[in-house]
């Protein structure tokens, strides 16, 4: 059922014009070994999915569905135990710098500066770039999320929103074809949040990027996707795809005064309702 | 300077932040303490003064406060003239010990830290190592001095030793912890972002674990001065630890509280810069704790 709705629905979003598959899932299944009780848990079961270049694709799900097991293993940090995730048309073997990541907690090494976290990644993988070249980017990207004039903050001296500024800054500076994002916003306040939503939106949209995020907010994906694939409780597997078509920029056009805004946002919350239940119970 | 532009836009910085007014409540909040220490230590010492002045107990035992500071000043102004065996002054002794210790301590440095961060990274050195660790971190120092003297004699290496074998396992100890509890995140992300296994050594782990190994240290440096003062007294000739059992045999118990004081002064000198230090490379965990 899951295929069938990839290959009916129309790939939407403004620049996807032609649909050039970018990252392919197939049939993957992912899991772990719990080595205290001796048993392995499938966290990702039989995943097929054809994201497309420039599209934005949300995954929702209830806490430990396997989303961020399934975003880690197109970083290649993680390595299926059954199918295949290909980036490019090459099977992932590793992380490569066309691939960055946004993470929940910001993970910025306390010890450096706004502008040496976002440097960070020039440091760990050589892009070919010179000096200037790599200057030049840092604080291009710097503007771009707002904080120039913070280049020698450290992350403890500055609020959850800017933290995240600088997770952002650090994803798009090696200027990857993809961008991950776990729960980027999850632990930013609710006010902050929507501003981050919004400039993430013009982010990608100047950069042309194509977006992986996960959220638990059903807004925040209605807000965001193209696509909202919504994932079941453990093992993961998707239960539907939902294709949003609303018009962008979502934030100026005030979507969520749209009648289909509210339709989606049901819709999706009826798909979920179910999985979060169980959730919530621990299971089966 | 000029008066227009200071009119006109107030400066930036005075927007955010404003000198709090002067008053007697915020000047107290801020220096109270220091002078509640002063009064309490002043008032001890006279206490001290005026107890051993009674002549309740023995000045064989318990020496006048004055005399014991007259004798601290005394021995910390003087040097032993060139030549001779064995020196009355304190800052020679001070001189010595200092040395041994530091001694001690580096080669302690030079041994945990790469051995607690081959035993955080490395499973089969964790595993093989750590129950020798464990056994020699638990079992009392001193229970090892009459070892060491049969095998050295009374030797500065035999000092040594002990102080090494004082110091080096909390360093072993946390530097190895501080590896087992590199977050999580800073590794997934930093592995993101390209790092090889040994960038993630040096660009992740070694700086998460910097302040564990300082506060390894620090506890390092507690144990080793326990260390050096236990050598001194079991067998050498020179030494803080030698002067205090020196100063017992003369009954010369000016000069013994002298060397207390002394060694109270110094042993919260080098832990105060330890955490000064700590607190200097990691100033995100400072303000974690608070």
């Amino acid at each position: 059922m899951a295929l069938a709705k990839t290959l009916s629905a129309a790939e939407p979003g403004a620049h996807s014009a032609a649909a050039q598959p970018v990252i392919v899932a197939n049939n993957l299944t992912i899991g772990y070994s719990l080595h205290r009780e001796r048993k392995l848990l499938t966290a990702l079961k039989n995943i097929t999915l054809t994201v497309n270049k420039g599209e934005f694709v949300v995954l929702v799900g209830p806490s430990g569905c396997g989303k961020t097991t399934f975003i880690n293993a197109i970083a290649g940090i993680v390595q299926p135990w059954e199918g295949t995730v290909e980036v490019n048309g090459q099977p992932v073997t590793g992380p490569g710098p066309d691939r960055a990541m946004v993470f929940q907690d910001y993970a910025l090494m306390p010890w450096r500066t706004v502008e040496s976290n976002i440097r960070m990644p020039f440091e760990l993988k050589n892009l070919g770039l010179s000096k200037q070249e790599m200057d030049e980017r840092v604080h291009r990207y710097l503007k771009l999320v707002d904080l120039n004039g913070f280049e020698k903050s450290f992350p403890y001296e500055l609020s959850g929103g800017m933290k995240q500024r600088v997770g952002i800054a650090r994803a798009l500076v090696t200027e990857p074809d993809i961008l991950l994002a776990d729960e980027p916003f999850a632990a930013i306040d609710a006010m902050t949040r929507e501003a981050m939503q919004s400039e993430l939106e013009r982010f990608v949209t100047q950069t042309r990027q194509t977006v992986v995020f996960i959220t638990h907010s059903i807004d925040e994906a209605v807000m965001l996707g193209d696509r909202v694939v919504v994932i079941s409780y453990r093992p993961g597997q998707i239960k539907e795809i939902v294709p949003v078509n609303l018009p962008r920029p979502r934030f100026d056009y005030d979507v969520k005064a749209l009648p289909e805004y509210g339709e989606l946002r049901e819709h999706i919350w009826r798909l979920v309702k179910d999985e979060a239940l169980q959730a919530a119970r621990g299971g089966k | 300077m000029s008066v227009q532009s200071s009119s006109a836009t107030p400066p930036a910085e005075s927007g955010r932040y404003t000198d709090a007014q002067w008053s007697f409540a915020e000047f107290w909040r801020r220096w109270g303490s220091w002078f509640i220490t002063i009064i309490n230590l002043t008032c001890f010492f006279i206490l001290w003064e005026l107890f051993a002045r009674s002549g309740a107990i023995s000045p064989l035992f318990l020496p006048t406060a004055s005399g014991m500071f007259e004798t601290l000043y005394n021995g910390l102004t003087t040097t032993a003239p060139p030549g001779s065996v064995i020196s009355g002054s304190i800052l020679d002794h001070l001189g010595y010990s200092m040395m041994t210790l530091f001694t001690g301590l580096a080669i302690a440095c030079v041994i945990g830290i790469p051995a607690g961060l081959l035993m955080g990274g490395n499973r089969a050195v964790e595993t093989i190592l750590s129950p020798y660790i464990w056994a020699l971190a638990s079992l009392p120092r001193i229970a090892l001095v009459p070892l060491f003297i049969l095998f050295m004699g009374f030797t500065v290496k035999m000092q040594i030793t002990i102080i090494v074998l004082s110091a080096v396992f909390p360093i072993i100890i946390n530097a190895w912890a501080g590896v087992k509890t590199t977050e999580k995140s800073l590794l997934s992300a930093a592995r993101v972002f390209g790092a090889g296994k040994w960038d993630l050594y040096r660009k992740v782990v070694f700086p998460y674990t910097l302040p564990f190994i300082i506060s390894g240290i620090q506890q390092g440096i507690g144990r080793g001065l326990i260390g050096v003062v236990i050598a001194e007294i079991f067998g050498g000739s020179r030494g803080l630890g030698y002067l205090i059992q020196r100063a017992a045999d003369t009954f010369n118990s000016s000069l013994m509280y002298a060397v207390l004081m002394l060694l109270v002064i110094v042993s919260l000198s080098l832990i105060n810069f330890t955490r000064w230090l700590e607190a200097y490379v990691a100033p995100w965990r400072r303000l974690d704790r608070v």
